[in-house]
């Protein structure tokens, strides 16, 4: 990636194109081989693209990290209902700007992904749901669309192969929401983007009432390259369970931030330290998030021993989510970005389930009680007690993702909220202990 | 479909941060030689949901689904299984023609596609980008979330509210800005990022905010962007 930094530890496989605005020509595109894996999946069949996508062991890079063959294997083979494709381009996660690359920089590779994905699927409709604020997104891929319409790469009897394709891009309006899956799904059939019961599931009962596969943009993009050079090549990037490249998103307090393509399993110390050249200033680092806003947070020593990929986030005691790796230097008040992060999940909550909808307030509240100076020293508890009751009750995971940041930070920082809390609050504490 | 690009020296194109350190040009990036005038009836029925524009003379009192729009709602309505699914893309273009949605732009949208009135302001009041009162013409939303915070970025929303002159939420006198305040805009690699109508500025410093706001208040809007 040339923008706008490279690094040349980078595996630069889906990001390659980007900062090179030729690249978003059809023309272009098929010149350096574009559509050329599609025709390879037609001629395979969509058993055998299912087959080859699952022993590429691809997982899905919108944050859960499920196995992309798998989840389109659960399609019924035998269509009696139209099946769908959608694709989740609704990017939002604070801290997570690939999508939006992806999509300004390689159009026709997400479509050619699509396009593969509903070949497998057996969907004759792709949406590719795109966040409503990436007016220029939107765009770009509108108009790559319309030229791969033109070009017979979409619509009736795709390349004389009898298969029917409709793609149809979908703008969003602005939810954090409609990021979930079956928020999407509501979003896209023109209702609130509430989050449904599952079961039933998307491959049985998805958008409009009919099987549905819902695949992120950076999945899909993946996708054209595996078929065309095969799930070996991709398996020798990462681990055996997290095989393959991810764009790792750098953000915050680092000389050189933006997406770097690297191989999953790479060291978190190596990407802030080499890659994106170092905390700013030379700061010393305090903490790290490596997954997007939902994820616990690491402290500086957890982080410099992280591993990069899924199984090595767990093993630190967060996730790896969509990789968007969020740098904090000491300089950092830890309590503020908590407290922003917990208003962002307040304002977003679709206000379904009572524990997000009033918790993720009530948190966003005695956090800024506590950030304004005025916190009382049972807060810290009540705030522990409260988030831990968001966990795993509520129909989506956006309540668990305010008790992940909350309790992580209370965790590891306990000394920077009693640092907040008002003299007379810890003397009298002290005196308790005494 | 694997050849090297060649090495592109490029900073991430934001208009503000455009510190000439770059060889591409703003236009060869984003540019109009690229996405083009696309035609107000929407071009093909796939990407007639997506918004070109925002149109420089918002009219409250505008007709909606006439002419030109009518013909990119049909198109639109030819993409989806049922009517309902077309009701965000219909809401969108009330507001592309009046500026904003108001009640009544929300009751003729519920007549055009036979939904209840009710229904349709359930919905459009889930969503934050349907303007639910008229904004300036410029509406500056400054994302002040984790990544662009630990950047700067309130310093960047005290700036545009100075230099603006004018209240978070509220309208500036002449009626050219409102400011608010954004969630993640998704460009957290390019602190901070302000969303001004439909154009991302990146790399926005609070010492820039003045050079934008004045050229702002001198560009005449014409299509999606402002410029």
């Amino acid at each position: 990636m040339a923008y706008p930094y490279v690094s040349d530890r980078e595996a630069r496989v889906i990001s390659a194109h980007f900062g090179d605005p030729l690249h978003r020509r059809v023309d272009t595109y098929v010149q350096r081989g574009g559509y050329g894996a599609l025709k390879k999946a037609f001629g395979m069949g969509p058993d055998a693209v299912i087959d080859l996508v699952k022993a590429s062991g691809l997982r899905g890079r919108g944050g859960a990290g499920f196995p992309t063959g798998v989840k389109w294997s659960f399609m019924p083979k035998q269509p009696t209902k139209p099946h769908y494709l959608l694709c989740n381009a609704d990017e939002s996660e604070p801290g997570t700007f690939k999508d939006r690359e992806l999509m300004r920089w390689d159009p026709h590779q997400l479509i050619e992904g699509c396009l593969i994905g509903a070949y497998a699927i057996r969907a004759k409709h792709v949406y590719i749901y795109c966040r409503g604020e990436f007016f220029e997104a939107n765009q770009v891929l509108a108009r790559a669309v319309e030229d791969a319409y033109a070009k017979g790469y979409a619509g009736k009897n795709v390349l004389g192969s009898g298969n029917d394709i409709d793609v149809t891009v979908h703008q969003g309006a602005g939810a954090y929401i409609c990021g979930e899956e079956t928020g999407l799904m509501n979003s896209l059939e023109g209702k609130r983007g509430l989050p449904r019961v599952k079961p039933p599931f998307p491959a049985a009962f998805g958008a409009f009432g009919q099987p549905t596969t819902i695949n992120n943009v950076e999945t899909l993009c993946a996708v054209p390259h595996i078929v065309t050079n095969g799930a070996e090549w991709y398996r020798q990037w990462g681990s055996e369970k997290s095989p393959g490249t991810k764009l790792f998103c750098v953000s915050g307090h680092v000389n050189k931030p933006g997406n770097y393509e690297l191989p999953l399993g790479f060291p978190l110390a190596d990407l802030i330290e080499d890659v994106c050249g170092g905390v700013r200033n030379g700061n010393p680092l305090k903490a790290v998030i490596p997954g997007g806003s939902s994820v616990p947070i690491l402290d500086a020593q957890e982080a410099m021993a992280c591993k990069l990929d899924y199984e090595g986030c767990v093993a630190v005691g967060t996730m790896l989510g969509c990789a968007s790796v969020i740098v904090m230097d000491e300089t950092t008040d830890i309590v503020k970005q908590v407290r922003r992060m917990v208003d962002f999940y307040a304002h977003e909550s679709c206000g379904q389930c009572t524990p997000c909808r009033e918790g993720s307030a009530w948190t966003a509240q005695i956090m800024r009680r506590i950030e304004n100076g005025e916190g009382r020293l049972e807060d810290l508890d009540t705030l522990m007690d409260m988030t831990q009751q968001m966990v795993g009750t509520t129909i989506c995971v956006l309540s668990d993702s305010v008790a992940a940041p909350v309790q992580s930070a209370i965790k590891k920082f306990r000394g920077e909220f009693l640092a907040k809390m008002p003299a007379a609050v810890l003397e009298g504490s002290m005196a308790g202990v005494a | 479909m694997s050849t090297p690009p060649k090495n592109v020296p490029f900073k991430n194109p934001g208009w503000a941060g455009n510190t000439g350190e770059f060889d591409l040009t703003e236009d060869q990036v984003r540019g109009d030689d690229f996405v083009g005038e696309r035609p107000k009836h929407g071009g093909h029925a796939s990407g007639a949901g997506t918004l070109p524009y925002m149109l420089a003379a918002k009219t409250p009192e505008a007709p909606l689904f006439e002419g030109e729009y009518k013909q990119r709602l049909e198109k639109i309505l030819t993409r989806y299984p049922n009517k309902r699914a077309a009701l965000l893309p219909a809401l969108a273009l009330a507001q592309e023609i009046r500026g904003h949605v108001s009640p009544e732009s929300m009751d003729r949208v519920a007549e055009v596609l036979g939904l209840p009135a009710a229904y349709v302001r359930g919905v459009a009041t889930f969503y934050t980008m349907y303007n639910k009162r008229p904004v300036g013409r410029h509406l500056v939303q400054v994302c002040t979330n984790i990544s662009c915070n630990l950047c700067g970025a309130e310093e960047v929303l005290a700036a545009f509210l100075r230099y603006t002159d004018t209240e978070l939420g509220e309208t500036s006198e002449d009626g050219n800005f409102t400011v608010i305040e954004a969630e993640c805009l998704a460009a957290c690699g390019f602190p901070t990022c302000v969303q001004i109508n439909s154009r991302y500025y990146e790399n926005v410093t609070a010492s820039e905010v003045p050079k934008i706001v004045e050229h702002l208040k001198s560009v005449e809007l014409k299509t999606a962007g402002g410029d």
